[in-house]
Protein backbone atom coordinates (compact mmCIF):
# COMPACT_ATOMS: atom_id res chain seq x y z
CA UNK A 1 0.00 0.00 0.00
CA UNK A 2 1.57 3.23 -1.32
CA UNK A 3 2.61 6.08 1.78
CA UNK A 4 0.14 8.38 -0.16
CA UNK A 5 -3.06 6.23 -0.40
CA UNK A 6 -2.53 5.85 2.82
CA UNK A 7 -2.14 9.24 3.88
CA UNK A 8 -4.78 10.68 1.58
CA UNK A 9 -7.27 7.84 1.44
CA UNK A 10 -7.10 5.97 5.04
CA UNK A 11 -5.78 8.21 7.24
CA UNK A 12 -8.82 11.13 7.09
CA UNK A 13 -10.96 8.22 7.27
CA UNK A 14 -9.37 6.35 10.12
CA UNK A 15 -11.72 7.55 12.94
CA UNK A 16 -14.45 5.22 11.36
CA UNK A 17 -12.04 2.27 11.20
CA UNK A 18 -11.00 2.53 14.28
CA UNK A 19 -14.60 2.99 16.18
CA UNK A 20 -15.77 0.13 14.09
CA UNK A 21 -12.95 -2.20 14.44
CA UNK A 22 -12.91 -1.77 18.72
CA UNK A 23 -16.60 -2.28 18.40
CA UNK A 24 -15.92 -5.70 17.06
CA UNK A 25 -12.49 -6.67 19.19
CA UNK A 26 -12.24 -7.27 22.71
CA UNK A 27 -8.52 -6.90 22.50
CA UNK A 28 -5.54 -4.48 21.43
CA UNK A 29 -3.88 -7.20 18.97
CA UNK A 30 -7.08 -8.31 17.61
CA UNK A 31 -7.84 -4.77 16.82
CA UNK A 32 -4.71 -3.93 15.51
CA UNK A 33 -5.30 -6.83 12.97
CA UNK A 34 -8.68 -6.12 11.97
CA UNK A 35 -7.59 -2.42 11.35
CA UNK A 36 -4.62 -3.69 9.12
CA UNK A 37 -6.43 -5.99 7.21
CA UNK A 38 -9.53 -3.34 6.84
CA UNK A 39 -6.65 -0.92 5.25
CA UNK A 40 -5.60 -3.77 2.99
CA UNK A 41 -8.64 -4.47 2.00
CA UNK A 42 -9.86 -0.94 1.09
CA UNK A 43 -6.32 -0.56 -1.10
CA UNK A 44 -7.10 -3.49 -2.90
CA UNK A 45 -10.21 -2.46 -3.85
CA UNK A 46 -9.87 1.13 -4.63
CA UNK A 47 -10.03 0.09 -8.21
CA UNK A 48 -14.05 -1.11 -7.60
CA UNK A 49 -15.13 2.31 -6.05
CA UNK A 50 -17.57 3.63 -8.81
CA UNK A 51 -17.63 6.84 -6.90
CA UNK A 52 -21.76 5.63 -6.19
CA UNK A 53 -21.44 6.72 -2.73
CA UNK A 54 -18.70 9.45 -0.69
CA UNK A 55 -15.70 7.90 0.05
CA UNK A 56 -16.49 7.46 3.75
CA UNK A 57 -19.53 5.31 2.87
CA UNK A 58 -17.48 3.03 0.91
CA UNK A 59 -14.80 2.61 3.03
CA UNK A 60 -17.78 2.26 5.92
CA UNK A 61 -19.26 -0.54 3.77
CA UNK A 62 -15.55 -2.01 3.59
CA UNK A 63 -14.57 -1.78 7.49
CA UNK A 64 -18.11 -3.61 8.34
CA UNK A 65 -17.47 -6.57 5.56
CA UNK A 66 -14.39 -7.35 6.77
CA UNK A 67 -14.69 -7.11 10.40
CA UNK A 68 -17.77 -9.60 9.90
CA UNK A 69 -15.99 -11.98 8.04
CA UNK A 70 -12.66 -11.71 10.45
CA UNK A 71 -15.33 -12.60 13.52
CA UNK A 72 -16.86 -15.16 11.46
CA UNK A 73 -13.35 -16.77 10.59
CA UNK A 74 -12.64 -16.07 14.79
CA UNK A 75 -15.64 -17.87 15.73
CA UNK A 76 -15.35 -20.68 12.80
CA UNK A 77 -11.84 -21.53 14.35
CA UNK A 78 -12.36 -21.36 18.10
CA UNK A 79 -15.81 -23.84 17.13
CA UNK A 80 -12.76 -25.99 15.15
CA UNK A 81 -10.68 -25.73 18.14
CA UNK A 82 -12.75 -26.39 21.00
CA UNK A 83 -14.12 -29.98 18.66
CA UNK A 84 -10.33 -30.70 19.18
CA UNK A 85 -10.67 -30.64 22.81
CA UNK A 86 -8.46 -27.62 23.27
CA UNK A 87 -9.57 -25.51 25.44
CA UNK A 88 -9.27 -21.93 24.35
CA UNK A 89 -10.23 -18.82 26.32
CA UNK A 90 -11.05 -15.25 24.26
CA UNK A 91 -8.24 -13.01 25.20
CA UNK A 92 -9.25 -9.68 26.47
CA UNK A 93 -6.49 -7.06 27.09
CA UNK A 94 -8.96 -5.11 28.76
CA UNK A 95 -8.41 -2.13 26.44
CA UNK A 96 -9.68 1.36 28.11
CA UNK A 97 -10.36 4.48 26.80
CA UNK A 98 -9.39 7.38 29.30
CA UNK A 99 -13.19 8.21 28.76
CA UNK A 100 -14.96 5.78 31.08
CA UNK A 101 -18.33 6.22 29.81
CA UNK A 102 -17.34 5.91 26.41
CA UNK A 103 -15.44 2.08 27.54
CA UNK A 104 -19.20 1.25 29.49
CA UNK A 105 -20.63 2.08 26.04
CA UNK A 106 -18.90 -0.02 23.75
CA UNK A 107 -19.00 -2.63 26.30
CA UNK A 108 -22.44 -2.22 25.85
CA UNK A 109 -22.19 -2.18 21.93
CA UNK A 110 -19.98 -5.87 22.07
CA UNK A 111 -23.05 -7.45 23.49
CA UNK A 112 -25.36 -6.10 20.55
CA UNK A 113 -25.63 -8.68 18.20
CA UNK A 114 -23.13 -8.21 14.84
CA UNK A 115 -25.72 -6.21 12.43
CA UNK A 116 -27.43 -4.53 15.38
CA UNK A 117 -23.11 -3.19 16.58
CA UNK A 118 -23.08 -2.15 12.79
CA UNK A 119 -26.29 0.26 12.87
CA UNK A 120 -25.41 1.51 15.73
CA UNK A 121 -21.74 2.36 14.74
CA UNK A 122 -23.87 4.19 11.63
CA UNK A 123 -26.02 6.02 13.38
CA UNK A 124 -23.85 7.47 16.04
CA UNK A 125 -22.00 8.64 12.88
CA UNK A 126 -24.65 10.68 12.44
CA UNK A 127 -25.35 8.84 8.74
CA UNK A 128 -28.80 9.35 7.67
CA UNK A 129 -31.58 6.54 8.17
CA UNK A 130 -31.24 6.45 4.13
CA UNK A 131 -27.62 6.31 4.29
CA UNK A 132 -27.80 3.20 6.80
CA UNK A 133 -30.81 1.89 5.41
CA UNK A 134 -28.31 1.56 1.46
CA UNK A 135 -25.47 0.43 3.59
CA UNK A 136 -27.25 -2.51 5.23
CA UNK A 137 -29.60 -3.57 2.51
CA UNK A 138 -33.49 -3.03 3.92
CA UNK A 139 -35.23 0.36 4.19
CA UNK A 140 -35.53 3.46 6.12
CA UNK A 141 -38.34 2.88 8.45
CA UNK A 142 -37.04 -0.52 9.41
CA UNK A 143 -33.59 1.09 10.26
CA UNK A 144 -35.33 3.75 12.35
CA UNK A 145 -37.53 1.12 14.28
CA UNK A 146 -33.99 -1.15 14.94
CA UNK A 147 -32.20 1.76 15.76
CA UNK A 148 -35.05 2.41 18.42
CA UNK A 149 -34.71 -0.85 19.49
CA UNK A 150 -30.95 -1.07 19.85
CA UNK A 151 -31.22 2.32 21.86
CA UNK A 152 -33.29 1.11 24.25
CA UNK A 153 -31.05 -2.15 24.79
CA UNK A 154 -28.37 -0.12 25.22
CA UNK A 155 -29.75 1.97 27.77
CA UNK A 156 -30.50 -1.23 29.62
CA UNK A 157 -27.06 -2.85 29.51
CA UNK A 158 -25.57 0.96 30.79
CA UNK A 159 -28.26 1.41 33.25
CA UNK A 160 -27.63 -1.93 34.75
CA UNK A 161 -23.73 -1.66 34.71
CA UNK A 162 -23.79 1.84 36.42
CA UNK A 163 -26.23 0.74 39.13
CA UNK B 1 -27.56 14.71 34.70
CA UNK B 2 -27.35 11.88 32.60
CA UNK B 3 -25.61 11.88 29.08
CA UNK B 4 -27.25 10.36 26.25
CA UNK B 5 -25.43 7.83 24.40
CA UNK B 6 -25.11 10.35 21.28
CA UNK B 7 -23.27 12.45 23.68
CA UNK B 8 -21.46 9.74 25.48
CA UNK B 9 -20.25 8.89 21.96
CA UNK B 10 -19.05 12.50 20.76
CA UNK B 11 -17.22 13.96 23.98
CA UNK B 12 -15.82 10.19 24.44
CA UNK B 13 -14.10 10.90 20.98
CA UNK B 14 -12.61 14.01 21.47
CA UNK B 15 -9.98 12.88 23.61
CA UNK B 16 -7.03 12.66 21.93
CA UNK B 17 -6.34 8.88 22.97
CA UNK B 18 -9.20 7.59 21.59
CA UNK B 19 -8.65 7.70 17.97
CA UNK B 20 -4.67 6.69 17.60
CA UNK B 21 -4.79 4.37 14.07
CA UNK B 22 -2.15 1.51 14.96
CA UNK B 23 0.82 1.33 12.23
CA UNK B 24 0.76 -0.66 9.65
CA UNK B 25 4.09 -2.59 9.69
CA UNK B 26 3.80 -6.66 9.83
CA UNK B 27 0.67 -7.19 7.89
CA UNK B 28 2.47 -8.99 4.99
CA UNK B 29 5.11 -10.79 7.25
CA UNK B 30 1.64 -12.23 9.46
CA UNK B 31 0.27 -12.73 5.95
CA UNK B 32 3.50 -14.83 4.31
CA UNK B 33 3.81 -16.18 7.75
CA UNK B 34 0.20 -17.89 7.87
CA UNK B 35 0.41 -18.93 4.22
CA UNK B 36 3.54 -20.76 4.60
CA UNK B 37 2.30 -22.26 7.82
CA UNK B 38 -0.68 -23.37 6.41
CA UNK B 39 0.88 -25.20 3.24
CA UNK B 40 3.24 -26.74 5.80
CA UNK B 41 0.25 -28.41 7.58
CA UNK B 42 -1.06 -29.29 4.26
CA UNK B 43 1.83 -30.75 3.11
CA UNK B 44 2.57 -33.07 6.44
CA UNK B 45 -0.96 -33.69 6.29
CA UNK B 46 -0.60 -35.27 2.64
CA UNK B 47 2.99 -37.66 3.49
CA UNK B 48 0.72 -38.52 6.55
CA UNK B 49 -2.06 -39.55 4.38
CA UNK B 50 -0.12 -41.43 1.72
CA UNK B 51 1.91 -43.52 4.69
CA UNK B 52 -1.32 -44.19 5.90
CA UNK B 53 -2.49 -45.35 2.35
CA UNK B 54 0.09 -47.48 1.31
CA UNK B 55 0.13 -49.41 4.61
CA UNK B 56 -3.63 -50.43 4.41
CA UNK B 57 -3.25 -51.57 0.50
CA UNK B 58 -0.16 -53.31 1.34
CA UNK B 59 -2.77 -55.16 3.93
CA UNK B 60 -5.22 -55.18 1.77
CA UNK B 61 -3.37 -56.75 -1.10
CA UNK B 62 -1.85 -59.63 1.18
CA UNK B 63 -5.78 -60.65 1.61
CA UNK B 64 -7.23 -59.61 -2.01
CA UNK B 65 -4.31 -61.95 -3.37
CA UNK B 66 -2.24 -59.03 -5.10
CA UNK B 67 0.52 -58.77 -2.77
CA UNK B 68 3.09 -57.86 -6.18
CA UNK B 69 0.58 -55.04 -6.38
CA UNK B 70 0.68 -54.04 -3.06
CA UNK B 71 4.53 -54.40 -2.06
CA UNK B 72 5.66 -52.46 -5.33
CA UNK B 73 3.13 -49.71 -4.03
CA UNK B 74 4.05 -49.56 -0.85
CA UNK B 75 7.91 -49.32 -1.88
CA UNK B 76 7.00 -46.82 -5.00
CA UNK B 77 4.85 -44.25 -2.10
CA UNK B 78 7.48 -44.84 0.20
CA UNK B 79 10.33 -43.01 -2.02
CA UNK B 80 8.06 -40.71 -2.47
CA UNK B 81 7.21 -39.59 0.93
CA UNK B 82 11.06 -40.18 2.22
CA UNK B 83 11.69 -37.56 -1.58
CA UNK B 84 9.39 -35.61 0.32
CA UNK B 85 10.06 -35.71 3.86
CA UNK B 86 13.69 -34.01 2.72
CA UNK B 87 12.36 -31.63 0.82
CA UNK B 88 10.10 -31.00 3.62
CA UNK B 89 13.42 -30.04 5.50
CA UNK B 90 14.42 -27.55 3.23
CA UNK B 91 11.36 -25.29 3.71
CA UNK B 92 11.67 -25.67 7.95
CA UNK B 93 15.06 -24.09 7.01
CA UNK B 94 13.71 -20.99 5.59
CA UNK B 95 14.17 -17.83 7.87
CA UNK B 96 10.87 -16.78 9.07
CA UNK B 97 13.27 -13.66 10.33
CA UNK B 98 13.76 -12.46 6.40
CA UNK B 99 11.41 -9.69 5.00
CA UNK B 100 8.24 -10.97 4.11
CA UNK B 101 8.75 -10.57 0.04
CA UNK B 102 12.12 -12.50 0.15
CA UNK B 103 10.57 -15.22 3.10
CA UNK B 104 7.98 -15.25 0.05
CA UNK B 105 10.54 -15.76 -2.49
CA UNK B 106 12.39 -18.25 -0.99
CA UNK B 107 9.24 -20.38 -0.77
CA UNK B 108 8.44 -20.04 -4.11
CA UNK B 109 11.84 -20.86 -5.03
CA UNK B 110 11.72 -24.20 -2.73
CA UNK B 111 8.29 -24.77 -4.76
CA UNK B 112 9.72 -24.48 -7.74
CA UNK B 113 12.31 -27.23 -6.67
CA UNK B 114 10.02 -29.62 -5.20
CA UNK B 115 7.56 -29.51 -7.73
CA UNK B 116 10.86 -30.18 -10.67
CA UNK B 117 11.44 -32.95 -8.46
CA UNK B 118 8.01 -34.65 -8.02
CA UNK B 119 7.22 -34.24 -11.63
CA UNK B 120 10.28 -36.30 -12.42
CA UNK B 121 9.31 -38.61 -10.01
CA UNK B 122 5.78 -38.83 -10.97
CA UNK B 123 6.94 -39.74 -14.88
CA UNK B 124 8.25 -43.17 -13.07
CA UNK B 125 5.40 -43.39 -10.44
CA UNK B 126 2.88 -43.97 -12.46
CA UNK B 127 4.36 -45.85 -14.49
CA UNK B 128 5.22 -48.11 -12.03
CA UNK B 129 1.61 -48.47 -10.39
CA UNK B 130 0.05 -49.57 -13.15
CA UNK B 131 2.67 -52.10 -13.94
CA UNK B 132 2.04 -53.61 -10.42
CA UNK B 133 -1.05 -53.62 -11.06
CA UNK B 134 -0.84 -55.31 -13.88
CA UNK B 135 1.89 -57.62 -12.99
CA UNK B 136 -0.38 -58.01 -9.62
CA UNK B 137 -2.98 -59.16 -11.07
CA UNK B 138 -1.25 -61.65 -13.80
CA UNK B 139 0.07 -63.43 -10.52
CA UNK B 140 -3.04 -63.68 -8.98
CA UNK B 141 -3.94 -67.10 -7.76
CA UNK B 142 -7.29 -68.03 -9.78
CA UNK B 143 -8.23 -71.76 -8.22
CA UNK B 144 -4.62 -72.67 -8.87
CA UNK B 145 -2.92 -71.37 -11.43
CA UNK B 146 -2.14 -67.28 -11.76
CA UNK B 147 -4.75 -65.02 -13.58
CA UNK B 148 -2.84 -63.99 -16.67
CA UNK B 149 -2.23 -67.87 -18.00
CA UNK B 150 -5.72 -68.34 -17.33
CA UNK B 151 -6.67 -65.26 -19.36
CA UNK B 152 -4.42 -66.16 -22.28
CA UNK B 153 -5.52 -69.79 -22.40
CA UNK B 154 -9.56 -68.32 -22.76
CA UNK B 155 -8.08 -65.86 -24.92
CA UNK B 156 -6.09 -68.85 -27.28
CA UNK B 157 -9.87 -70.74 -27.65
CA UNK B 158 -11.34 -67.86 -29.43
CA UNK B 159 -8.19 -66.39 -31.26
CA UNK B 160 -6.12 -69.50 -31.71
CA UNK B 161 -3.70 -67.65 -34.25
CA UNK B 162 -2.98 -64.90 -31.97
CA UNK B 163 0.86 -63.86 -31.84
CA UNK B 164 2.34 -64.80 -29.14
CA UNK B 165 6.20 -63.72 -27.49
CA UNK B 166 7.02 -65.35 -24.56
CA UNK B 167 3.60 -67.16 -23.86
CA UNK B 168 1.97 -63.35 -24.01
CA UNK B 169 -0.48 -61.85 -26.72
CA UNK B 170 1.84 -59.38 -28.56
CA UNK B 171 -1.33 -56.91 -28.55
CA UNK B 172 -1.64 -56.94 -24.47
CA UNK B 173 2.25 -56.12 -24.15
CA UNK B 174 2.22 -53.12 -26.64
CA UNK B 175 -1.31 -52.26 -24.92
CA UNK B 176 0.40 -52.31 -21.33
CA UNK B 177 3.77 -50.30 -23.42
CA UNK B 178 1.40 -47.38 -24.59
CA UNK B 179 -0.72 -47.08 -21.69
CA UNK B 180 2.74 -47.10 -19.36
CA UNK B 181 4.23 -44.79 -22.07
CA UNK B 182 1.75 -42.41 -21.85
CA UNK B 183 1.65 -42.14 -17.89
CA UNK B 184 5.64 -41.64 -18.29
CA UNK B 185 4.75 -39.04 -20.64
CA UNK B 186 1.89 -37.16 -18.65
CA UNK B 187 3.10 -37.86 -15.22
CA UNK B 188 4.42 -34.42 -14.55
CA UNK B 189 1.03 -33.13 -16.33
CA UNK B 190 -0.77 -35.06 -13.82
CA UNK B 191 1.31 -34.99 -10.55
CA UNK B 192 0.57 -30.92 -11.60
CA UNK B 193 -3.04 -31.39 -11.27
CA UNK B 194 -3.15 -33.06 -8.70
CA UNK B 195 -0.94 -30.88 -6.52
CA UNK B 196 -3.11 -27.72 -7.63
CA UNK B 197 -6.16 -29.71 -6.71
CA UNK B 198 -4.92 -29.83 -3.45
CA UNK B 199 -2.55 -26.62 -2.87
CA UNK B 200 -3.91 -24.70 -5.70
CA UNK B 201 -6.09 -21.68 -2.95
CA UNK B 202 -2.86 -21.67 -1.54
CA UNK B 203 -0.76 -20.91 -4.45
CA UNK B 204 -3.40 -18.49 -5.51
CA UNK B 205 -3.33 -16.34 -2.36
CA UNK B 206 0.69 -16.75 -2.27
CA UNK B 207 0.02 -15.21 -5.70
CA UNK B 208 -1.39 -12.01 -4.64
CA UNK B 209 0.34 -11.71 -1.85
CA UNK B 210 3.66 -11.38 -3.84
CA UNK B 211 1.61 -9.22 -6.59
CA UNK B 212 1.15 -7.02 -3.97
CA UNK B 213 4.25 -6.55 -2.55
CA UNK B 214 5.66 -6.07 -5.89
CA UNK B 215 3.36 -3.16 -6.40
CA UNK B 216 4.50 -1.57 -2.91
CA UNK B 217 7.66 -2.09 -3.42
CA UNK B 218 7.67 -0.24 -7.29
Amino acid sequence: MSNDFYKTSIIPYSGIIIKLCRAYTNSQEDFEDYFQEVCLQIWRSKENFREESEWSTWVYRISLNVCLTLLKKKKKNRQHFVSDSITTEETEDNYAFSDESLNLLYDAIRKLSEIDRAIIMLYLEEKSYQEIADIMGTNSNNIGVRVKRIKTKLKKILDGKIN
Amino acid sequence: MERSIENIWKEGFLKSDALVAPTINNLYTKKSIHIIDKFKRMFKINLIAIVAFSFIFLIASFFVGIPITGILFFMTLTVLVIINKSLLKGLEKIDKGLSSYQYLKAFNQWIEKQVTINKSFASFMYPIIFLSMVIGFWFKDAEGIPLGKRLISEVLKGFPDIYLIYGIPLIAIIAVLLIASLLAIFGGKIYQWDLYLVYGRVFKKLKELMADIEELKN
